[in-house]
């Protein structure tokens, strides 16, 4: 065999391992989709609307539980992660879909990190919720590195629940809102910090730790 | 009374009498294809998973469990373990035992020369060798490649390339992979390859369990890998309790992995363990069995005493995810702690797995670039012994910020600084040879020298990080991580490497580029060092492991880390090149003998034929008379040997004090 064709085939394979690396590095880059919140124009506070869902109800895992967030375009669209202007008041309203229980960490119960230091609950202003009582807590929406953390009130499990996202207004649900103020740039990971990875020991698996179901990145741009 | 030595007593396969032609086998015999090799393995694990799979999801569909979660552990592990079945059936790994059991002889057909049997069973250990050299290799750049990826999200403490579970899954990924390639990257290639030289057999004790011991080996990586597909796990290599037991299905991939891996580890123990005490040819007594043989040897204490407590700490823990017991459930009475226990009881004599041979290869080599005894022989292999008794010793020092008893951390302690002792005879031994030496600076040396230089700085923070206080203030940090990057990749991968650039030209028969040869050491070696060394200071200003966010006063270091990584990396290519370049774009052959070494492998023609030598040698001495003028002889051979050997039946029983008649190998080759 010639060195021409040796070289050749060493070149081939040489292309057939790198192509196995991206190959494999492409699929560990497939992240949920961005929805870009960006406003048109400077300055003006930008309006983000999520909601929660007991079970997301069809793809590769129809029994988690899921966040998703509704474009500009008000599409609801599967994902976590989410784009928003530097510097700028961010305007979040969450439909709460998910029932609700105590707390193991009475502290989440608390509202920190917003707009002075308070969230609406179906408009009623709180700075706690007490979870021992009522629907508990179904989930938190809390940024660690900005300090924001929102407990969410949960449904009454006995209602007739959404089991299948998205979720219209008219199954029972809950709304709360609330606002802070965004960083400069830079990826900040936000969370549910309530164990709710049902049918997983200590529920912290599953839809807990994957990104796009419980937790997610928001992306904050010059 | 002289030995006869002669070849005449064996029957070679193809020497048989061939008066009457023999019918010839039929074409499913006749085709290498058609015969089990890693094609129809790759079928037959894939068979068995689908088989797998379908059976878990007849069984556990009902279960509660599973409908909450989505995700069938039942399904995964039975699809895996009967996908590793499936594997080790299309290699051919089963068709001797059930041919034995079902009452056929099964027939011997003599070793494949073609290039296809190194994708097959086979009997050879040389060719177990190379099999487990491209094994290793795959996982260390597996490994290397997500290290890549680790550094890469590390570059940045806000801009994130991966999500946090993702990140934690490449750092559990990358830890498994590494670890379980660090157990076997120099016992499996040169272990296989060089033990039945170095002592003069001419096989292994067990040739079909070695090469069961490679295919169990590369079915645990494909397992290990298959949690690309289940969502990954979030536990690092360590797979503590209870983050174990409620993570995704990547969990189960671990787990059965580990558990393949380790079936692996402890019958290539047995193996190497029965072939060095049974296989040593006539006069080499334990006095002179080389240096390398005695590191092998004390590593397969390990491996079969410590490694089944890991593949039982598995086993519980694959039943705790899919039959719901609670060996690690405090709740339902278990307790998390029996895993730490369970796997640290495996997994720091598994640090030592990593440096006793790797250290058995420094010390095999010194002698040789330095033309001078190995110094202190015996204090050395008394080392290597003590280190591998002490390291059953040593486990809790990984539990001290666990929560254990405080009063057992002084005693865990003590036991743990001990164990620097012995590991101080290794040290002193290479320096003892190294002293007032003129060194010959070639490749497989620098490596040596490069291997003494990180070990040293991985193991003086390995005394400090045995100490209770200094361990609980850098505890889970990068500090920690530094330590055993120094021991392991500092300390193994480059003795591994010396090992490789020393043994090539007897392994291949070819000569390797000598400026690529330097240039990959060069830019290995200050690489690597500025990798890692950057990472103690980082540790010891806070930064946690396995966290992909930090602060960002720390970036700075951390991107001359990432940085230094990616040139680190890129220098395997000076090494990919080199041997691509050596074995088949310009190959030139290489002398029997290049070093000049005594060692009784380098004795034999090159390439070794398959049955490696043509006479059992006779063994008069140690291999580390270099720079006598007047030293024995360190072998009979059966012929005059240009340097190191005496005349053919020159030497007499009463000379060697063996009493044994022959050659000390009464069993014919294996067939």
């Amino acid at each position: 065999m010639s060195l021409a064709w040796k070289l050749g085939v060493t070149v081939v394979l040489f292309a057939i391992s790198v192509t196995a690396a991206i190959v494999l590095i492409v699929n560990l880059l497939g992240t949920p989709p961005v929805v870009n919140f960006t406003s048109p124009s400077p300055g003006a506070p930008v309006n983000v609307r999520l909601q929660t869902v007991g079970s997301f109800g069809s793809g590769s895992h129809p029994t988690w539980v899921s966040y998703l967030v509704r474009s500009p375009q008000g599409q609801w669209v599967h994902t976590t992660v989410f784009q928003v202007p530097e510097h700028t008041r961010i305007n979040v309203t969450i439909d709460q879909y998910d029932s609700g229980s105590p707390l193991r960490n009475q502290q989440l119960g608390q509202v920190t990190g917003t707009y002075g230091s308070v969230a609406s609950l179906n408009g009623r202003l709180f700075r706690v919720i007490n979870s021992n009582a009522g629907n508990g807590v179904g989930h938190t929406f809390s940024i660690p590195s900005l300090g924001v953390n929102v407990p969410l009130s949960g449904v009454n499990g006995n209602a007739n629940l959404c089991g299948a996202a998205p979720c219209t207004t008219s199954s029972p649900h809950n709304v709360i809102r609330f606002s802070f103020n965004s960083p400069g740039p830079g990826s900040y990971r936000w969370q549910c910090f309530v164990p709710c990875g049902l049918g997983f020991l200590y529920g912290n698996g599953g839809p807990m730790s994957t990104l796009g179901y419980m937790g997610g990145f928001l992306k904050v741009v010059a | 009374m002289a030995i006869d030595t002669s070849v005449s007593e064996f029957e070679y396969p193809g020497e048989e009498d061939v008066g009457t032609p023999a019918k010839p086998p039929p074409v499913w015999r006749r085709s290498a294809w058609l015969q089990p090799n890693v094609l129809w393995a790759i079928a037959g694990g894939v068979i068995g998973y689908l088989i797998g799979h379908w059976l878990g999801n007849v069984i556990a569909s009902g279960y509660q469990q599973v409908q909450s979660s989505g995700q069938n552990n039942v399904a995964i592990v039975l699809g895996l373990s009967l996908g590793v079945a499936g594997w080790l059936a299309g290699i051919g790994a089963l068709t001797y035992p059930l041919a034995k059991i079902l009452g056929y002889e099964p027939s011997p057909s003599p070793p494949q020369q073609s290039w296809v049997r190194y994708f097959r069973m086979t009997e050879d250990h040389k060719v177990v060798g190379w099999q487990y050299a491209i094994g290793v290799l795959t996982f260390l750049f597996t490994g290397g490649l997500l290290a890549m990826l680790i550094r890469t999200e590390l570059l940045s403490p806000t801009t994130h390339v991966f999500g946090p579970g993702t990140y934690i899954f490449l750092v559990s990924e990358h830890g498994t992979v590494m670890m379980m390639m660090a157990t076997s990257a120099v016992v499996g290639p040169l272990g296989n390859w060089l033990v039945p030289l170095m002592i003069g057999s001419r096989r292994m004790a067990y040739p079909r369990v070695e090469s069961f011991s490679f295919w169990i080996f590369m079915a645990g990586y494909l397992v290990i890998l298959s949690a690309f597909f289940f969502g990954g796990f979030p536990t690092g290599w360590t797979g503590y309790a209870p983050l174990q037991t409620q993570a995704n299905g990547g969990m189960d991939s671990y787990l059965v992995g580990f558990g393949v891996i380790g079936l692996g580890m402890i019958l290539a123990g047995f193996n190497l363990a029965a072939t060095i005490i049974n296989y040593r040819a006539p006069g080499m007594n334990w006095g002179r069995v080389p240096i390398f043989v005695w590191g092998i040897l004390a590593t397969t204490a390990l491996l079969t005493l410590a490694t089944p407590t890991l593949v039982v700490a598995g086993l519980f823990g694959i039943l705790d995810r899919t039959a719901e017991t609670a060996f690690y459930v405090n709740e339902h009475g278990g307790s998390n702690f029996l895993w730490q226990n369970l796997f640290w009881f495996f997994g720091h004599p598994e640090v030592y797995i990593m440096a006793l041979p790797g250290f058995g290869i420094v010390m095999e080599i010194m002698p040789v670039f330095t033309r001078k005894p190995l110094f202190a022989y015996k204090v050395a292999a008394a080392g290597m012994l003590g280190v591998a008794l002490l390291s059953f010793f040593v486990w809790q020092h990984h539990l001290f910020q666990s929560g254990i008893n405080p009063d057992m951390r002084p005693l865990f302690m003590l036991t743990t600084e001990l164990i620097s002792i012995p590991t101080g005879f290794l040290f002193l031994v290479t320096l003892g040879t190294l002293w007032k030496a003129k060194i010959r600076f070639d490749t497989p040396m620098l490596f040596c020298l490069g291997m003494l230089f990180n070990f040293l700085i991985g193991g003086v923070t390995g005394v400090f990080l045995s100490d209770v206080p200094v361990n609980v203030t850098v505890h889970g940090s990068f500090f920690v991580m530094a330590h055993f990057h120094y021991t392991i990749m500092g300390g193994l991968i480059f003795a591994m490497f010396a090992g490789f650039y020393f043994w090539f030209p007897k392994i291949t028969g070819k000569t390797l580029n000598r400026k690529l040869s330097k240039w990959h050491f060069w830019t290995f070696f200050v690489f690597f060092n500025c990798t890692f060394f950057p990472l103690f200071l980082v540790g010891i200003l806070g930064m946690p492991r396995r966290v992909f966010e930090y602060a960002s006063n720390l970036q700075t270091l951390n991107d001359i880390s990432s940085i230094s990584a990616y040139f680190l990396g890129a220098s395997f290519f000076f090494f990919i090149i080199n041997v691509v370049w050596s074995i088949y774009l310009n190959p030139h052959p290489a002398p029997d003998n290049p070093w000049n070494s005594l060692g009784l492998e380098w004795q034999t023609p090159t390439p070794v034929p398959w049955y490696d030598f043509e006479h059992i040698p006779v063994v008069l001495n140690d291999p580390y008379h270099y720079g006598e003028a007047d030293a024995p002889p360190v072998a009979d051979l059966g012929k005059v040997l240009s340097a190191v050997g005496a005349p053919a039946g020159s030497v007499s029983h009463e000379d060697l004090g063996t009493g044994v008649e022959g050659d000390g190998d009464p069993r014919p080759p294996i067939l």
